[in-house]
């Protein structure tokens, strides 16, 4: 059986050599940043050239359905074309979706927090400039201009807060499902460096969002 | 005892289904924001009180005096009185903003369900604000999708197989589907977009096949 | 409150996962000619009668549906390969290794492909056993890795199904390891709860400042 197993697996490294060769293609980039995007409990850097170079893929895709579908080419052709444009086309709608839905949970604290501004893209800073006008205006509307002068605040309790208490922030220590696609070796846990742990190619790790962090945002780990 | 409506005020919230809205309770918000105001009341005159010995309490310092024992305990006790409005308020602005953030994150949600305008059973349950508050939100998100040139509020779940396979039931003749044209001749049987089928299907001209 | 809509947030649906598994490839033999699609996820065929070709397992459901193609189950779904896993998987406590998408795949295959897999009812009863067996001992199978200051745990050979299954209570598991063990937790306590029951606030209580 240990043998069985152990033929079993080097099939699947052919595989993924396999994999790791074509892993090079857009969609599939775009595949692991929206997985990525969804399983992270914040914001990631924007995928500019990423998004770019999908959107161009997608036009081009369209017009090519497009001329496929004028001059009368084979229907099957053309339907297979379709639904690739639609899977590629779903993934950017999501990812995009995704990213717009953490910018309105935790708009105040990308707000003030440089890093995570300057990971947005130009209409999501502009997208989030208006979603944090619209939220302050109703909160004003429904509860703050209603008290005390001294607690008409929707980042701090009250003006003896010393610092933003009331602001909803991403819990980072937080824990995600990762995987990484080649041996990493040992890795630190946390800061002290007394904790260490082996990871391994394409095994399933659960750890602390906060510890794997710069491995998913330099795409060392991907998050599934 | 303080704090308590605003914490009937969340647990409503949380009782309900995530996602799901009950309708603004008025009344119950409205009691809050009175304890609030009631709480300032007490409070102006408690702080009021406590500079006046403090400042007392600062004169006799200069003269190397210290306070009376029975100002002594009226600071305490208005320091305490103070600190305990201080905190019911703090507390019931907690639940208020949890409240309304609460309900703007469904309301949000809601923006991506249905196609900007509210239904009335919807409507309904919203305040004035919130109803603005969505307005807005989808404004917001419209003016982002026009920027992109690209509707986000399409493909919610994944894409699956746009072609249905039909029978034909009649003689439908040539036409021009939005991918093709076809002759759609009775018993036929052909792969065809869901979108371009379903009103033949409803017509009865043509039925789904399965497999 | 604020944890909990973050990990369903972060949950992929079961038609996500499905979609993820699409893209695996997988052998078919056409039997129609076609030139080579250049698609954005990538370049497939050319397509020639009896000759076999690899594409993502949407495509080889979409020309199976049209019956253009027959579909070559993978090596794993055979019944030997699949009794064999069974047998190993009941005798050992940690999890066999099988592709990432196992569940999505084969369901994919009965629903689409019955008559291309030999001994459709065996392999499905395999596969639904060997599912069984292995939820069963989830609870036993993962590795705890690392437990001194950070919980860390090995999801060896776990499936994509079955890491979303276990995703929600593992997560929350291991977070509340994570605080008890956490050194701040004895005068951090109060915020913590505080965390749990209050969803816009997070900050520690404030006592009222002399002014």
């Amino acid at each position: 059986m240990e043998s069985g197993a152990g033929e079993r697996s080097s099939q699947y490294s052919e595989m993924d050599d396999y994999e790791s060769l074509i892993s090079t293609t857009d969609a599939e980039l775009l595949k692991r940043a929206w997985q990525n995007e969804k399983a992270a409990p914040q914001i990631l850097r924007f995928e500019a050239a990423l998004v770019q170079r999908s959107r161009e893929q997608i036009q081009l895709m369209e017009e090519t359905v497009e001329e496929y579908t004028r001059n009368g080419s084979d229907p099957l052709t053309v339907s297979l074309y379709q639904m690739d444009l639609d899977r590629t086309l779903f993934l950017l709608r999501s990812y995009l979706r995704t990213r717009l839905q953490k910018i309105e949970k935790y708009m105040f604290h990308i707000q003030k927090t440089t890093e995570l501004w300057n990971r947005l893209s130009r209409p999501e800073q502009k997208f989030m400039g208006r979603c944090i006008e619209d939220m302050e205006q109703h909160l004003d509307q429904s509860v703050l201009s209603k008290l005390p002068s001294s607690y008409k605040s929707h980042l701090k309790q009250s003006s003896s807060s010393e610092e933003d208490d009331m602001v909803p922030e991403p819990q980072l220590d937080t824990y995600v499902i990762c995987r990484s696609n080649r041996f990493l070796g040992a890795f630190q846990l946390d800061d002290s460096g007394e904790e260490t742990v082996n990871i391994e190619a394409d095994d399933l790790y659960a750890l602390p969002y906060k510890s794997i962090k710069p491995l998913v945002e330099t795409g060392q780990i991907d998050l599934v | 005892m303080y704090g308590k409506k605003g914490s009937e005020l969340v647990r409503e919230l949380a009782s309900s289904e995530p996602g799901q809205l009950s309708a603004f309770n008025n009344d119950l918000f409205a009691q809050v924001i009175e304890e609030c105001t009631g709480h300032l009341l007490h409070l102006g005159p408690l702080i009021r009180k406590i500079e006046q010995i403090k400042k007392i309490e600062e004169v006799k310092k200069l003269n190397n005096q210290e306070l009376e024992e029975s100002d002594k305990a009226t600071l305490k006790a208005h320091n305490s009185g103070a600190l305990v409005h201080h905190l019911s308020l703090l507390r019931n602005k907690r639940c208020l903003m949890a409240y309304v953030y609460n309900r703007a994150e469904a309301i949000r949600s809601l923006g991506w369900a249905i196609d900007r305008v509210l239904p009335e059973e919807i409507e309904e349950k919203l305040s004035s604000s919130e109803k603005e508050y969505f307005k807005n939100h989808a404004a917001s998100l419209q003016s982002y999708m026009s920027e992109l040139d690209l509707d986000l509020a399409v493909d919610m779940v994944p894409p699956k197989d746009p072609y249905i396979k039909v029978r034909v039931l009649e003689d439908i003749g040539n036409v021009v589907l939005s991918d093709q044209s076809a002759n759609l001749a009775c018993h036929a049987i052909l792969f065809l977009r869901r979108t371009d089928a379903e009103h033949y299907i409803s017509q009865g001209l043509m039925e789904e096949l399965n497999g | 409150m604020a944890g909990q809509s973050d990990a369903q947030a972060s949950t992929f649906s079961a038609a996500e996962l499905e979609f993820l598994a699409e893209d695996e490839l997988i052998e078919i033999v056409p039997n129609l000619r076609m030139d080579p699609l250049n698609l954005i996820c990538g370049d497939f065929g050319p397509f020639r009668p009896q000759i076999a070709t690899q594409v993502p397992i949407w495509l080889a459901v979409a020309l199976k549906k049209r019956g253009k193609c027959a579909i070559r189950p993978p090596d794993w779904m055979s019944v030997e390969k699949l009794t064999q896993v069974l047998e190993a998987e009941r005798d050992a406590e940690k999890f066999q290794p099988l592709p990432f998408h196992y569940v999505e795949i084969s369901r994919l295959l009965f629903d689409h492909a019955r008559d291309d897999i030999p001994d459709i009812y065996m392999v499905r009863s395999l596969i639904e056993d060997i599912k069984d067996v292995r939820f069963h001992k989830i609870g036993t199978g993962l590795e705890i890795i690392s437990k001194e200051r950070t919980y860390a745990l090995r999801l060896k050979n776990l499936s994509a199904m079955e890491a979303n299954i276990v995703r929600p209570f593992v997560t929350r598991a291991l977070e509340t390891f994570y605080k008890l063990s956490s050194p701040d937790m004895i005068q951090d306590s109060d915020s913590v709860q505080n965390r749990q029951h209050q969803t816009v606030n997070r900050g520690p209580r404030r006592q009222l400042k002399d002014r």
